[in-house]
């Protein structure tokens, strides 16, 4: 643990994390304001967050994984020109990838779980707002450490305690409860896909968004916005389909909508069902290929 | 009801509709529908004023609607279907068109029996269901799949309770989802349920439920298991039985679990357990590696594995043998108790077995052409399109229901001449 001293030495993260104290020190930010963080925050308690952390880290038996980057870490900086926030803020050193763990998941180690609420929502911060998962600093790393994996299991506590941008946390919520991202029912989904064949089939002769057809090729799940709000993509998807010859279907059971908002925010579970919920409804229907919009 | 034995298994083909003549007949034709025992085929077909109807053998309905959809026919050979006209959605049942309209109408389902239906429903924006003739009493904020009771009394949906603003994570935190039965809220709720059925004495109704940020267990009747766990797939309900199992995720792993309790050993996945006919066995899809896919049987799994895929298990009639699809770098075969048949297939249906469980048949599809495969070997004829086969009541014989060069027919076929 050598490298924790050392690290403690160098910057005193109770000062960096005090927001009071943003003027003075290196770290300045623009205030965030979330629900998701502000509000949920007031729900947690210092045990709470202790036994939460400790029991995703569960540093007696996997010790290793979190500590080995943080000891192996030299600070070279070479993952920073990898970071388009580190970048994109004037190479300021605290957007740098080394920096979001030494001020979140090392942190949390070092004090081995005793953080405050107040230093939950800076973590919040760090990891969803200032980090978006790209794994490219992992890349850069000449040690291979995989920064991106560390920020999200930051990701993964903050889930478990709750605190998480409303917006995204909402459409995870959707996504537990519906399989959809917006939560929109099992009749409209249904209703709009035949709504939009009835506007389209005029113009496009027998154009069709086929429901529920068992054994066509392809299986195709949108994103919930797609019916929802921007349903001229379905058309569009309908009709490059039918140009194009391809025999396609929708299912009409939840497991239509392709979006993962659960493996942003690590919520492995969510993620999981939503992924199971489109695999079933392929093998269900017998299609040979899932077409996701991207 | 028209039961198995009553069919007619004696004429070897009849032909029952001239497809390509329906295709000269209407603007379009969706899926056709076959009935159980082959005499009827349906499609919703699109007419030259570009309104929707019915079509069955050919006889095309005079009544036109702007949709529908859900086509089925019960065991009395009824064609059932959901009609969208005049901005409101009836129900049909042969013909006859629903008194009461409603906002929309889905998942329609028969009874076991096949006597009643059953189907959710939207009024306002409100969400219920309905079976045999009455609606609930209580709509929801939202109602999600519907079971049927084996009896053919009751339905259940998962329901949200109560309605939240947009964006509102705190409401949802509230626990606003649980199952109503015959619209009857259950006295718990939770973060999220899933998968709802009723066990075989329609006594009692079980689900998936989320209980915290990241914490799984199943509720029976409203009560959750006192066992909590990682995550959980759908339950199933012992035969005969309140014993409700589920895959569950431990700490060692995925296992299947029986009120609450592990009652495996740890799988790196546990999905679609079955029980046996005679409520004795357990078959569920397991990965014994990752990500590797086979069956077990009360726990102990095949000795072979398949790289991608391994559906859910299917029992003979007399509980002895366990069949399932499986895939084998990309291809599709049948594996009866741990032997797949050698050849392969691009897509493949669910092994059936004879009723005395002695042979095992599967519709299979190779290059766009259909065919049956009887213990592993290829039929000898092939079809443009075929339905799921029915084996006669003796085992015997095997109803056909196929397209041939565009033409519908319903053959009977002794079960050594296919
Ligand atoms: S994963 Fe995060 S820290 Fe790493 S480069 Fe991408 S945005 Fe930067
Ligand atoms: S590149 Fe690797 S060793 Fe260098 S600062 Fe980044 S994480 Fe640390």
């Amino acid at each position: 643990m050598a490298e924790v001293k050392a690290v403690e030495k160098e910057v005193k993260i109770e000062e960096v994390l005090e927001p009071s104290l943003d003027k003075e020190l290196r770290i300045k930010r623009k205030k965030v304001v979330d629900p998701g963080f502000d509000e949920t925050i007031k729900r947690l308690t210092p045990e709470k967050i202790e036994k939460t952390i400790n029991a995703v880290l569960n540093l007696r038996k996997t010790a290793a994984r979190f500590l080995a980057p943080l000891e192996t870490c030299i600070h070279c900086a070479l993952c920073s020109d990898a970071c388009q926030y580190y970048i994109s803020h004037d190479k300021d050193p605290t957007y740098s990838p080394a920096s979001k763990l030494r001020l979140t998941l090392w942190e949390m180690i070092r004090r081995k779980g005793k953080v405050s609420p107040e230093f939950i929502k800076q973590c919040a911060r760090i990891a969803f707002t200032e980090c978006n998962i790209c794994h490219r600093c992992s890349m850069y790393c000449p040690f291979g450490l995989d920064i991106t994996y560390q920020i999200g299991m930051v990701r993964r506590i903050l889930f478990l305690l709750g605190v998480v941008p409303h917006n995204i946390l909402d459409q995870d919520n959707s996504q537990s409860a519906t399989l959809t991202q917006l939560w929109i029912s099992q009749a409209d989904w249904i209703d709009t896909i035949q709504w939009l064949e009835d506007e389209t089939r005029l113009e496009y002769k027998n154009l069709r968004l086929p429901i529920e057809k068992e054994g066509a090729e392809v299986m195709w799940a949108p994103l919930g916005t797609e019916p929802k709000i921007a349903t001229y993509h379905v058309v569009r998807t309908a009709i490059i389909m039918n140009v194009a010859g391809i025999d396609w279907t929708v299912p009409s059971r939840d497991g239509w909508d392709s979006v993962n908002m659960a493996m942003f925010i690590r919520d492995f579970e969510t993620m999981q069902r939503v992924v199971l919920g489109l695999y079933e409804n392929c093998l269900r229907l017998k299609v040979k290929r899932l077409v996701l919009t991207e | 009801m028209t039961g198995l034995s009553n069919w007619d298994w004696d004429t070897k083909e009849k032909l029952l509709a001239d497809i390509n003549e329906w295709k000269e007949k209407f603007v379009n034709i969706r899926e056709l529908i076959p009935s159980d025992d082959g005499e009827k085929i349906a499609a919703v077909v699109l007419t030259e004023d570009k309104r929707f109807t019915t079509c069955i053998n050919g006889e095309v309905w005079e009544e036109t609607f702007d949709r529908v959809w859900s086509l089925k026919f019960n065991p009395d050979n009824q064609l059932l279907c959901f009609v969208y006209r005049n901005f409101e959605w009836n129900f049909v049942v042969e013909h006859e068109i629903s008194e009461e309209a409603f906002d929309y109408l889905w998942n329609l389902t028969l009874t076991p029996d096949g006597k009643g239906i059953a189907f959710n429903i939207k009024v306002g924006e409100e969400y219920g269901a309905y079976i045999n003739g009455k609606r609930w009493e209580n709509l929801f904020v939202d109602a999600r799949d519907l079971a049927v009771s084996p009896d053919g009394k009751k339905t259940a949906s998962r329901v949200q309770t109560k309605r939240k603003g947009a964006v509102d994570i705190f409401a949802f935190w509230e626990k606003i989802w649980t199952i109503a039965v015959d619209g009857n809220l259950w006295d718990n709720t939770f973060l999220a349920v899933w998968g709802v059925l009723f066990s075989s004495d329609s006594a009692h109704v079980a689900t998936a439920v989320r209980t915290e940020q990241a914490q799984y267990t199943i509720a029976v009747d409203g009560k959750a298991w006192e066992g909590k766990f990682g995550l959980v797939w759908d339950p199933i309900f012992k035969p005969g039985s309140s014993d409700v199992i589920a895959p569950v995720r431990t700490p060692k792993g995925w296992t299947m679990a029986m009120n609450g309790k592990p009652i495996w050993g740890n799988f790196y996945q546990v999905l679609h357990q079955k029980y046996s006919p005679d409520g004795q066995k357990i078959a569920a899809v397991v990965a014994p590696q990752f990500p590797k896919w086979t069956i077990a049987v009360d726990g102990t799994p095949w000795n072979i594995i398949f790289n991608e895929a391994a559906l859910a298990p299917v029992f003979s009639p007399d509980s002895k043998k366990v069949a399932a699809v499986v895939k084998d770098n990309n291809r599709w075969t049948i594996a009866v108790d741990g032997s797949p048949w050698m050849e392969k297939f691009d897509n493949i249906w669910d092994p059936i077995f004879t009723p005395d469980s002695d042979k095992v048949v599967a519709k299979a599809e190779r290059n766009g052409r259909y065919f049956l495969v009887i213990d592993g070997k290829v039929g000898k004829q092939e079809f443009e399109h075929l339905w799921t086969p029915v084996f006669s009541p003796d085992g015997g014989k095997l109803l056909i229901r196929c397209i041939d060069k565009g033409k519908y027919y319903r053959r009977v076929v002794a079960i050594d001449e296919i």
